[in-house]
């Protein structure tokens, strides 16, 4: 799959480029001795900081080459590969240009914001590998879109069903369809919660109230109740057929909600790593700026 | 309101089809969600597009945030409508029609056919980018908030310290720009300023800024003396002290590199300055020690005028030059001498006492250190009389006027006493009994113990004396003065204390181990071990059982004051 792609790309060329930044760090790293304590002030320090600055500017321009549909520098399959390997190996040349020197200053900020970055990264690669094999299995390899318009068939379907059965019943099968929640804000997207009602009419048939229809579970069971009451010819046969979509509807929400899960926990990540990237890139100015500015 | 929706269908026969639902609610709402009233699908259609509502007779449309429907071929967020008007929503036609009786609202509904039953998608929010969740606006906050908080604000509070503020509470300062903790010193004296040595933005910390507080700072090298090596520039102080490291103790470079990267090449990289090559401590890395000698100068007018230099000279061949006669053996043999308080043998301390510093000892004085022994008597049947010690001239006169006194007082101290002076007794006897007046006599008898003071014994003990041969016997004795050097090494430091207790030494044990006194039989010896004495015990390299030395141990880089003045001294 092309999500493995990114880290078998090429026989893990970049892997092997990665590991050769960090076992070149290290050898200019040990070579600070003499009088001062290796840190981020001796030119080795000077050479690794530039190498890490360098580094984070040419990973955030991945953002810029994936946009790019028309740029020959590389597949974006390759840039992705090069940028997961090397943003890797920043977080050991960072450490070796920092000297493990760390306190409550800005260039600390800079390496824990640095560290964030990494790590929603690693998050991002995990989702990489582990959620689009569940994407395709839960949807049978059908885009979402599909799953919608069946959805949207059903819904008339059984708007249309309903018309012709006793109001209570019309009533409580246009409510459950007019008040099914799908997605919504980032909670219910990133957990499936699903927040459905309909209006169930009571037993005396005097009024009805609204009553949770997690999974549409409930209205299922509404509907059923009815076909052993049904009086009406024909009726057991409408709830029948009636049952029958609001269970099929019932599998199509339960697959589209799974997908906007999933899908939201696969995208999740980027919507910190990016931000934390421009905090960091920000972070990165400050840092170089004051180092700098007082020397 | 009661509306009646008219939905248009084309049907299978090409025969439009109507399908009525009438519809009760306060109001009419139009997009592309199951629970809106008009459900409408489409890529530009929202969840909730638009409302209408019939408030006093007039119907109203109203668009929800930025979207528009267009009537009658002009788009508008809302309008007022009127029966015969027709509504665009995303290609699905609307047309208001006269309400039958019954209902406030008639609506007739023809589908856009092109719309996909997939755009239903549209009336929920299914992606992360449809929430609150911004990539591009989180960015922008972060870096924004960043550049502000950690640049801009602490920036403008330094133009505030200049002006005399401190940093109001909560407000970010240049604080949070240090790299690392001061060394308790500097943190005590800087505090939140950090504008005390960083100056000037973009500029290194200026020797300028390091000298407003350590003023006494003496240069390894001056200047002057620097340009005329293949050294290069002076470096700055901040340079070899870097500042904001974890571990203070780092300010102060103690690694021997530091001296021997210039001191071990010194014959070809010092130019014309002439400094002994030296790579570390050992034997043939360090050269052999050189002591700081004073020593009368040969030119001067008279005994008493005598001036004093120092002279550097290597330990081997060095000779003290004190005028001091003494004999370190004698006085350190309990056969020969011993404590007048309890007759045991001398030792070190009662003599020699460690000042303060632990490092020279306090002076050696006749007053301090020898009158308990030596007193200055000169007339045995008179032993509370004594002579003044450091005035000869006074001494003289001391004993001219005793023996004036003895010439005419009616009970003179004839002393039996004096028959033990056996050694001096042929010069005593060698004075003739004296039939002159009295005061002649006490003249002559005050002579001959002048001459005895300054020639066989008394002063001339310890001291020079110089004969002059003069008429005026006050003129005639001239007594060389003594200068003991205070400090061998004024260059180096070193603790005599921590030197006390040595591995299996105390005491005069440990102080002799080191002091060849006991061999010293005179005053001419320099008593100063040489550099093999100290590899006994010391190494310039970590080594198993030798206590590891380092330049700076001995050696400071900055110069003392008066050590720069000596050195200054020398040159010329």
């Amino acid at each position: 799959m092309i999500h493995e792609g990114i880290l078998r790309y090429r026989g893990s060329r970049y892997l092997w480029w990665a590991l050769t930044l960090i076992a070149a760090s290290s050898l200019l790293y040990a070579t600070q001795s003499g009088n001062h304590p290796p840190s981020g002030g001796s030119w080795q320090g000077y050479v690794l900081g530039s190498i890490g600055a360098l580094l984070i500017v040419w990973l955030t321009l991945l953002g810029v080459r994936k946009r790019n549909y028309r740029a020959r520098a590389g597949s974006v399959q390759g840039w992705t590969s090069a940028h997961v390997f090397l943003g890797l190996a920043l977080a050991v040349v960072a450490t070796l240009h920092s000297a493990s020197r760390f306190g409550w200053n800005v260039h600390t900020f800079a390496y824990v914001l640095m560290c964030a970055v990494i790590l929603s990264g690693l998050f991002g690669v995990y989702t990489y590998l582990a959620y689009p094999r569940q994407v395709a299995l839960n949807s049978d390899g059908r885009a979402r879109s599909a799953l919608f318009a069946e959805l949207y068939e059903l819904d008339n379907k059984g708007r249309e069903l309903a018309l012709v059965c006793d109001p209570s019943v019309n009533v409580a099968v246009k409510s459950s369809i007019e008040r099914t929640t799908i997605g919504g804000g980032v909670y219910q997207q990133l957990f499936g919660i699903d927040r459905s009602w309909f209006l169930r009419a009571d037993a005396a048939g005097t009024g009805s109230a609204l009553v949770s229809n997690v999974d549409q579970q409930v209205v299922i069971d509404f509907v059923a109740e009815r076909v052993s009451r049904a009086a009406k010819r024909g009726e057991p046969a409408r709830l029948q057929a009636l049952i029958t979509v609001l269970c099929r509807r019932q599998a199509v929400l339960r697959r589209t909600r799974r997908d906007i899960r999933l899908s939201a926990w696969l995208r999740l990540w980027l919507y910190i790593h990016v931000p934390l990237t421009f905090a960091l890139i920000a972070a990165l100015v400050v840092h170089i700026l004051t180092s700098f500015m007082y020397w | 309101m009661d509306v009646l929706l008219r939905h248009l269908k084309q049907g299978p026969d090409g025969v439009p089809e109507y399908h009525d639902t009438n519809f009760s609610a306060g109001a009419l709402s139009i997009g592309s969600a199951a629970d809106c009233g008009i459900q409408l699908l489409g890529e530009t259609i929202a969840a909730e597009h638009a409302l209408i509502r019939l408030t006093g007779g007039k119907i109203t449309i109203s668009c929800r945030g930025r979207r528009r429907v267009i009537v009658n071929s002009v788009p508008i967020a809302t309008a007022e409508l009127k029966v015969g008007d027709r509504i665009d929503v995303g290609g699905h036609q609307l047309r208001l029609l006269a309400p039958p009786a019954g209902f406030d609202i008639a609506i007739e509904i023809q589908p856009n056919p092109d719309v996909d039953p997939s755009a239903f998608e549209r009336a929920f929010r299914t992606d992360l980018h449809e929430t609150w969740l911004s990539k591009r606006k989180a960015s922008w906050v972060l870096a924004a908030l960043i550049l502000v908080g950690a640049l801009l604000l602490p920036l403008a509070m330094i133009g505030w310290h200049r002006a005399g503020n401190a940093t109001p509470p909560g407000v970010p300062d240049d604080t949070w720009w240090s790299a690392g903790p001061l060394s308790p010193a500097h943190q005590l004296a800087a505090g939140q300023r950090c504008d005390g040595c960083h100056q000037s933005l973009f500029v290194h910390v200026t020797d300028k800024a390091c000298r407003s507080c350590h003023k006494p700072i003496i240069d390894h090298v001056s200047r002057e003396r620097l340009a005329k090596t293949a050294l290069g520039a002076a470096q700055r102080c901040a340079e070899c002290h870097r500042e904001h490291n974890e571990n203070a103790a780092r300010l102060v470079i103690r690694d021997n590199d530091l001296c021997t990267g210039c001191h071990a090449r010194s014959d070809t990289r010092f130019g014309p300055l002439k400094v002994t090559a030296v790579a570390g401590f050992a034997r043939s890395e360090h050269p052999a020690f050189t002591v700081d000698l004073l020593k009368p100068m040969a030119n001067t007018a008279s005994v008493a005028d005598t001036q004093w230099e120092t002279r550097r000279e290597n330990i081997a061949s060095a000779r003290e030059q004190s005028n001091l006669k003494y004999s370190h053996a004698q006085h350190l043999d309990p056969s020969r001498v011993r404590r007048a308080s309890d007759s045991s043998g001398l030792g070190c301390g009662d003599c020699h006492t460690l000042s303060a510093d632990g490092e020279h000892f306090v002076p050696i004085t006749m007053q301090r250190s020898c009158i308990a022994c030596h007193e200055l008597t000169f007339d045995p049947a008179a032993p509370k009389r004594q002579l003044p010690h450091g005035k000869p001239r006074d001494a003289m006169l001391l004993i001219q006027d005793y023996y004036a006194r003895q010439a005419v007082d009616p009970h003179p101290l004839v002393s039996a006493i004096e028959r033990r002076r056996l050694p001096d007794r042929q010069t005593e006897e060698s004075i003739a009994p004296c039939t002159g007046p009295a005061f002649s006599c006490a003249m002559q008898r005050a002579q001959a113990e002048i001459d005895n003071q300054f020639t066989r014994r008394g002063c001339v003990s310890c001291h020079v004396v110089v004969d002059t041969h003069g008429g005026d016997v006050l003129e005639r004795y001239q007594v060389t003065p003594i200068r003991l050097t205070a400090d061998y090494f004024p260059d180096v430091h070193f603790s005599h204390r921590s030197h006390a207790v040595q591995k299996d030494k105390t005491g005069d044990a440990a102080c002799l181990s080191c002091h060849a006194a006991r061999a010293a039989d005179s005053s001419a010896a320099v008593l100063i071990p040489d550099l093999p004495k100290c590899l006994e015990c010391h190494s310039g390299r970590s080594q198993r059982d030798l206590v590891r030395l380092q330049c700076i141990s001995c050696h400071a880089y900055h110069p003392k004051p008066i050590i720069a003045a000596n050195r200054e001294a020398r040159r010329e």
